[in-house]
């Protein structure tokens, strides 16, 4: 058997919340039995984004802020490959913005897990688009990803975890990989994952996290259900995690689906001469 | 019944000429057509180019070839020649004016023998070789819409410029019996409306006549559509891009093409993720590409610095325009030239190929995909404006020397067959052999940190050194691959020129104009030039006394990379710039070399 890369041990702080995703992305894979080959890990940058180097996985380490726009070349170019996009909330809500808004509109079947700990921790502890007001000086509000995820009319997964309840979180990315497999769409999972050097929140998050599906009226498959209760959870002053968006209907709506289709796509095609030549002479001697 | 309405009487066609002459011979033929955006110029011009080009000749068209257009004006220029041309003519022989302001900014350009002929729906000229007819008048009526005016007035160019009618016709017949059977009926009927105009009027019919060409088998196609077709045909199959002029016809061309080989096209949010969306397939194991012009090519810099560090090969088309930023989205220029030589943050390889007409476009375009995916690295195919959009006669693309060189891709049999898969491995060449992700029973680490053989990230200083050394030594050992520059005259002369892009016509043009006169020249059209051909530009220097250096930008950047690459033939080199928005025309040329002017 061909030796390819070894794991390296994470360059984490002890008790950081990415360990977490670390075990339940692992986990996850694992219970869904997806060959390592057949895993691509698209890193960004800062200290989420180095998960890749941790697994035994194809990694592909994108520049800061372009993971998303990579990860959806990589499976456009192979719609068999599983995608799972990792990174910050810097990378993915400041620098990646644009990118995150056209990757619910775009909905090709990848995973994009952001990191969410409300700082910049590997430039120190700046504060980041999700940082609390007065944070390091902070004087923006912070933002919600979730409520901006629920504004966009496609038919994306939406979820919300907490690196303190790894087996909720397993659970969620396990469903989130099977609605990607499956060819339905982009899911998107924001996770709560306490930098324990510049912004321990494990206290305060364990305390203020509260399971929307416990909510009377719970229904992710109806947005304007899930903008209400997101709003008032966090009007109570809690967290909302768990599953805010599924769509009601089971389609296969992947971009990759609408392009593609079951033909091998772009990656995989036959670009030999000989394989092609008679079309190529169609389509050159088209010209007048 | 009479007929007493001034409406139902026929419109008299106004023409204040002498009757008609004896048929002025035109070997080398300039129409100007000017209107407002919408009048229809680009569809005259275009049914004007297929006539000649079915007549045997050359053919060049431009539109916004004037650098004094403005507001709504549109205009479009038609040249058609015996020889073989790819450049604008000095001078216009026909004028065609949908409005007065096309009369205005196009009789400056018009020859002593020039002549105009123009719709006086609106207005009446005073202009002594000037013809006006109401075509907007004329197909309105029995049309229901004025917009046929354009096809009326192909119907009187072909009167006076003495076209056969009968492949008058069928160009019509060509260009639109693909729309619908009424499209088809209509135009014809313009046609002949503004046919029998012209020949109803006087001193217009055979005013002049066309001499056919003998060249045949042409295609008459843009720098753009080759590239998208050699896209294709180099196995491309995976394009993502942000609209921008000049290049997004490239993006438009493969929407049509693409699918039927299972490839992608997808227009992007912007030229950051276009990028990084081509870097993505890349890596998955497509071919892949992006198009764009300036603006767009400094958002992909990070991107292309990245494809350099990751080894991730991809071809990036600029479009030059003129700059720096908006600049004029639709003119030409050739000034990004320095910036894509020295490209992005780092240092890494890089290859700069630059066509100069459509058939070298298609060829250059399948070279870039085989040295990108051979060496591992980002290629730079840059086009200006003047090449990706002005149409020109070329041969028929040729399959029969295309190679696909895919380099050291591992089959997943070969990759079986590995102990060990480092997606970074140190070679002799540089190169590492690369299997893409879903290969079964290997996976890699692909990053532009730096990194070792694994790809796991590493600060290293002895790692740093191998791995820079084994990426810039492609630099050295691809220039076999990279494609050779065109000579051009004769190898005694001692005067010379050196350019790339679309100057290559109107160099080509001087050439034969200064061979006339008995002077001969020497022309090398570099075809790479980053990094500069340095074997070929030393003895092409060597042999002459002088060497002007053609170019489209203020600061002559061509020149002053050969400066740097050759400098001891220094004194040998002289620069003739344009950077008005518009490309050179040959007498251009010879007036800037005092040796000859």
């Amino acid at each position: 058997m061909t030796q390819s890369a070894k794991p390296v041990p994470p360059i984490w702080c002890p008790g950081c919340g990415d360990f977490g995703v670390l075990a339940a992305v692992k986990k996850a894979a694992q219970n869904l039995k997806i060959p390592t080959g057949e895993l691509v890990l698209v890193g960004g940058i800062g200290c989420s984004g180095s998960i890749h180097n941790f697994l035994e996985i194809n990694g592909l380490h994108a520049l800061h802020g372009r993971l998303l726009a990579q990860a959806v070349g990589v499976k456009l170019a192979n719609p068999a490959l599983t995608v799972v996009a990792a990174g910050g909330d810097g990378d993915g809500y400041a620098i990646g913005m644009g990118h995150f808004m056209h990757a619910f509109k775009k909905n090709a079947s990848i995973l994009y897990i952001v990191m969410n700990n409300e700082t910049y921790g590997l430039t120190k502890g700046q504060a980041s688009p999700t940082s609390q007001i007065g944070f390091e000086g902070n004087v923006e509000p912070p933002f919600h990803a979730i409520l901006t995820a629920l504004s966009i009319p496609a038919p994306n997964f939406i979820a919300r975890t907490f690196s303190g309840d790894p087996k909720g979180m397993t659970a969620i990315l396990e469903e989130a990989l099977r609605f990607n497999r499956e060819g339905r769409g982009f899911a998107f999972v924001e996770d709560l994952s306490p930098c324990v050097t510049y912004n321990d929140t494990y206290k305060l998050w364990r305390e203020k996290v509260l399971d929307v599906s416990k909510l009377p009226g719970y229904d992710p498959t109806d947005r304007k259900t899930m903008f209400r209760l997101c709003l008032e959870t966090n009007e109570q002053g809690r967290i909302p995690i768990g599953v805010m968006h599924r769509p009601k209907e089971s389609g296969h709506d992947g971009l990759e689906v609408k392009l593609i289709g079951e033909r091998a796509g772009p990656a995989r095609s036959d670009i030999r001469l000989e394989s092609n030549l008679a079309s190529y002479q169609k389509l050159l001697g088209s010209l007048t | 019944m009479t007929m007493s309405s001034a409406k139902s009487q026929p419109v008299p066609s106004e023409s204040t000429l002498e009757p008609t002459a004896p048929a002025m011979e035109l070997a080398d033929l300039s129409v100007m057509i000017g209107g407002q955006g919408g009048d229809g110029t680009l569809t005259v011009s275009d049914l004007l180019g297929r006539y000649f080009r079915k007549q045997g000749l050359y053919v060049y068209t431009s539109r916004n070839v004037l650098s004094r257009i403005r507001g709504g004006h549109a205009d479009a220029s038609v040249r058609a020649s015996r020889e073989a041309i790819a450049a604008v003519k000095s001078q216009v022989d026909v004028l065609v004016a949908f409005d007065h302001e096309a009369i205005d900014i196009g009789k400056a350009e018009l020859a002593p023998h020039g002549f105009i002929v123009y719709d006086s729906t609106t207005f009446h000229s005073e202009l002594p070789n000037a013809a006006g007819f109401p075509f907007a008048t004329l197909v309105g009526g029995p049309l229901g819409q004025p917009i046929f005016k354009n096809t009326a007035a192909y119907g009187a160019l072909s009167v006076l410029l003495g076209f056969d009618v009968a492949a008058t016709r069928q160009v019509i017949e060509d260009r639109f019996k693909r729309r619908s059977a009424e499209a088809l009926e209509k135009n014809l009927k313009a046609l002949e409306i503004g046919r029998k105009a012209a020949l109803e009027a006087q001193g217009v019919a055979n005013r002049f006549s066309v001499v056919d060409g003998d060249a045949r088998d042409l295609i008459l196609t843009n720098g753009n559509q080759a590239v998208a077709l050699g896209f294709v045909v180099g196995g491309g199959r995976f394009f993502a891009g942000y609209p921008i002029t000049p290049a997004t016809d490239i993006m438009e061309y493969l929407q049509r093409y693409l699918p039927a080989y299972d490839g992608v096209v997808r227009q992007a949010e912007d030229e950051l993720a276009a990028v990084n969306m081509i870097l993505g397939a890349s890596y998955a194991g497509a071919r892949v590409m992006t198009a764009t012009s300036g603006p767009g090519l400094g958002l992909m810099t990070e991107g292309i610095s990245h494809a350099g560090a990751a080894e991730l090969p991809i071809v990036v088309t600029d479009c030059q325009r003129v700059g720096p930023s908006t600049g004029e989205p639709t003119r030409n220029e050739q000034s990004d030239l320095s910036h894509v030589a020295n490209l992005g943050h780092g240092e890494y390889p890089r290859f700069v190929l630059a066509p100069s007409d459509p058939a070298d476009a298609f060829r250059l375009t399948i070279d870039a995909l085989n040295i990108a995916e051979k060496w591992r690295v980002p290629v730079i195919l840059l086009l200006d404006q003047a090449l990706a959009q002005n149409t020109a006669t070329s041969v028929r693309f040729d399959l029969s020397d295309v190679r696909l060189d895919r380099g050291k891709r591992l089959t997943a049999d070969a990759a079986a067959q590995l102990a060990q898969y480092k997606v970074y491995e140190l070679t002799e060449d540089g190169v590492s052999p690369v299997a893409p992700p879903g290969t079964p029973g290997l996976w890699s680490e692909v990053t532009g940190n730096e990194h070792d053989e694994w790809g796991h990230v590493s600060v290293n200083p002895v790692n740093r050194v191998k791995m820079m050394r084994k990426r810039m030594e492609k630099m050295k050992r691809a220039r076999a691959d990279l494609p050779p520059s065109r000579f051009f005259g004769a190898e005694t002369a001692r005067i010379g020129f050196i350019g790339f892009g679309s100057t290559a016509g109107p160099t080509l043009e001087a050439m034969r104009l200064l061979e006339a006169r008995g002077i001969r020249t020497r022309y090398l059209q570099t075809r790479t030039l980053f990094p500069v051909p340095v074997d070929e530009i030393d003895p092409f220097l060597q042999q002459v006394d002088v060497t002007y250096v053609v170019e489209h930008n203020y600061t002559g950047q061509l020149a002053r990379l050969l400066r740097e690459s050759v400098p001891w033939h220094h004194a040998k080199l002289r620069s003739i710039l344009k950077y008005d928005g518009s490309p050179f025309r040959a007498p251009e040329l010879i007036s800037a070399i005092p040796e000859v002017a």
